[in-house]
């Protein structure tokens, strides 16, 4: 199939009248869910797939894809208004959107936040249309060992999601490989860690864990706090000012979005660093690279643009492992894995080889709502005020009762929401003990494929695991792994030799 | 020293899981007499043992970091425990293990709007009557969307009455459908 007719078929999935529709309906829905405090990205994705039970896999991805880049954005408005992030990757539009909306300039930073996210947005829809096919046609070439090891650098990056609590990290994830070593063995079919469960024998189903670790255990922690956002908190008094900033201004920080574009796109495709890690990075490279970088944190729309364009740069970013490699970029990308798993989907290099459409309706998809974004994004932020308003009493029970729908509609079963509710209030308990609740999922979502991959690998290499790792692509991928497991661990202890060395 | 206890319990869980229940059917013998093949027990083995080293020293690094600490005594956790159990948190996890319990009978609908008032309530609203005339409208308009437009099949509940009415709903919506 030519480019062409690949970004033909793409957009032709996405214009079908009705499936327009749903994209439309998706960006509001990832605008509002983003932009509501203590919904996440990750959060909205999975609430969103409720709606995706009854669609073909294409139209389902290309809906998910439209709700976790607009949530994204979505994030940017709360962030900007009430100095409350919406998404953690938002945490750095605060820093210089709500010092301008106290100045009055709410609308300009609103302004810069919408186009920045969908420059960004815009150029990683891009990168990965270009990049992800050659990565395909690279990864077609990969063993079970070199598999395995690209599996591994997903579990890899354990040690980097808290550098607070590295062990704990651990802890999660091999939580999660075990969790998903539950079932029938994947090569064998041997029954393991069933506990005599007939439910447990299909394995443990990733969307009600991945619901309710993400859903239920945000609404039950919220349940606990004595106050929530009112819109009378933020400028303003809830009324919001959209007055846009000049193309004067917006050609000023080109520059910015740009560098940010990229660096953004680069981290959201290394697996696990996701879009936080890029907004983060991005502003302070920007503080670094700036002219004026005493400016920064005043209130200044490079901030806001720097933040913006990296956050929604990683989205692209995220989908070229999972469309190329068949591994997730984070845990937005992990929920539509499963999501796509669910719907028989067979995940891997050869994905994009047989069904190209894929790529080019997640491109289309892409590209008509980061343009549609802007759009609706300044309409909620008008309207925001009042939609804050609502009270958390209400929309609480609401996120209860989609997740509740998600859950049970995912193969018609009570079991399952009730899997959704342990999970839940295990997600509590695993907040209190400092364990993360995204390693869990990381490992549950490549368990399985790690321990395939392995075993295919052992078979072929005669049990001798020396030679599964020498090898031209498993080898390097293996030593990168190895540093980017050991680094946050070895680095504060070289850290702390150095500083008591100069003590002395 | 809930994260204490959390971690002692998930290392004796383990422990226990190790010995009894990695392997809970037999290997086919093909598959044992292959030297090559990785036995279906070696990986879930060797990430119990590395969460068992893991946890021990997890446990030892919790005990070092509170050691002291008047709040890290099993008496303190004891009365700590009374506190969790009067805590809006823990009447939210009842109100969310009823609601998967009562699902396959009340259906949907009941459920949700159970689901919608009581939780509505811990959550401090105050309004009772415009909370449920909320939780009906909430209710049906999910049940529309979902069961209606998207065709995700909502338990209708086992109680005749409920199950009726869903029907009726249904069938009502499929109407609605099939003028447009």
């Amino acid at each position: 199939m030519s480019t062409m007719e690949l970004l033909a078929s793409g957009f032709s999935v996405v214009f079908n009248p009705s499936m327009f529709l749903m994209v439309c309906m998706a960006v509001v829905l990832g605008t509002v869910f983003g932009a509501l405090p203590g919904v996440s990205a990750t959060m909205a994705v999975a609430l969103g797939l409720t709606f995706t039970y009854t669609m073909e896999p294409i139209p389902a991805i290309v809906f998910l894809v439209a709700i976790y880049c607009s949530s994204i954005t979505g994030g940017s408005i709360t962030a900007i208004l009430f100095k409350i992030p919406g998404v953690p990757s938002s945490a750095p539009t605060t820093f210089d959107g709500y010092p301008m909306a106290q100045r009055g300039e709410a609308g300009k930073a609103l302004g810069v936040a919408l186009v920045a996210s969908a420059v960004g947005g815009l150029f990683s829809a891009f990168a990965m249309f270009l990049l992800s096919q050659p990565l395909t046609q690279a990864a077609l070439k990969f063993g079970p060992s070199d598999l395995f090891a690209v599996t591994f650098m997903g579990l890899s990056i354990l040690t980097c999601l808290d550098g607070e609590h590295v062990l704990t990290c651990i802890i999660s994830g091999l939580l999660g490989l075990l969790l998903a070593c539950i079932g029938q063995d994947k090569m064998y079919a041997v029954q393991r860690l069933t506990f005599g469960s007939k439910q447990l024998l299909a394995g443990v189903e990733m969307i009600p864990v991945l619901i309710g670790l993400f859903a239920i255990t945000e609404v039950l922690r919220q349940t606990n706090k004595k106050s929530f956002l009112n819109a009378k908190d933020g400028v303003g008094g809830g009324k919001v000012n959209t007055k846009m900033p000049s193309l004067k201004e917006f050609l000023a920080i080109k520059w910015t979005m740009l560098r940010c574009s990229i660096v953004g796109t680069v981290v959201g495709i290394l697996p696990g660093a996701g879009a936080t890690i890029a907004s983060f990075l991005c502003y302070t490279m920007e503080t670094k690279v700036s002219k004026h970088p005493e400016k920064f944190g005043t209130g200044i729309i490079d901030g806001v643009a720097a933040s913006e364009a990296a956050n929604n740069a990683a989205t692209g970013g995220a989908m070229v492992p999972l469309l190329s490699l068949g591994i997730p970029g984070g845990n937005a990308a992990a929920v539509m894995m499963s999501a796509l798993v669910l719907k028989g989907v067979q995940l891997g290099p050869l994905l994009l080889v047989n069904q190209p459409e894929y790529l080019s309706a997640t491109f289309a998809s892409m590209i008509v709502t980061n343009i549609i974004m802007v759009v609706v994004a300044i309409a909620i932020a008008k309207v925001f005020a009042q939609i804050l308003s609502i009270p958390y009493s209400y929309l609480g029970p609401i996120i209860v009762l989609l997740a509740l729908i998600g859950a049970y509609a995912n193969q018609m079963s009570i079991a399952d929401v009730q899997i959704m509710v342990i999970a839940g209030v295990l997600g509590v308990v695993v907040k209190a003990c400092h364990l993360n609740s995204a390693a869990i999922v990381l490992g549950l979502v490549l368990g399985s494929m790690c321990e395939a991959n392995f075993s295919r690998a052992y078979l072929m290499s005669k049990a001798n695991i020396a030679t599964m790792f020498f090898r031209p692509i498993a080898g390097p991928i293996m030593i990168f792994c190895i540093i980017m497991l050991f680094a946050p661990v070895v680095m504060p202890m070289i850290k702390k030799c150095k500083a008591k060395k100069a003590d002395k | 020293m809930f994260e204490l206890i959390v971690n002692i319990l998930l290392f004796i869980f383990l422990g226990f899981t190790f010995f009894t229940h990695v392997l809970e059917a037999p290997v086919p013998v093909k598959v044992q007499k292959n030297p090559y093949a990785l036995q279906p027990d070696v990986w879930p083995k060797a990430i119990i043992i590395l969460l068992l080293i893991c946890l021990a020293i997890n446990i030892v690094q919790i005990i070092r970091r509170n050691r002291g600490k008047q709040d890290f005594t099993f008496s303190a956790f004891a009365k700590s425990i009374p506190v969790f159990l009067k805590s809006k948190m823990f009447l939210g996890m009842l109100i969310l293990a009823g609601a998967s319990f009562v699902l396959e009978t009340l259906g949907f609908m009941l459920t949700a709007i159970l689901v919608l008032f009581f939780y509505g309530l811990l959550l401090g609203e105050k309004n009772i009557l415009r909370l449920l005339i909320a939780s009906v409208l909430i209710t049906l308009l999910l049940y529309i969307i979902f069961s209606g437009f998207l065709s995700v099949n909502l338990p209708r509940g086992t109680v005749g009455f409920l199950r009726n009415f869903a029907l009726s709903l249904e069938s009502l919506i499929g109407g609605i459908k099939g003028i447009f």
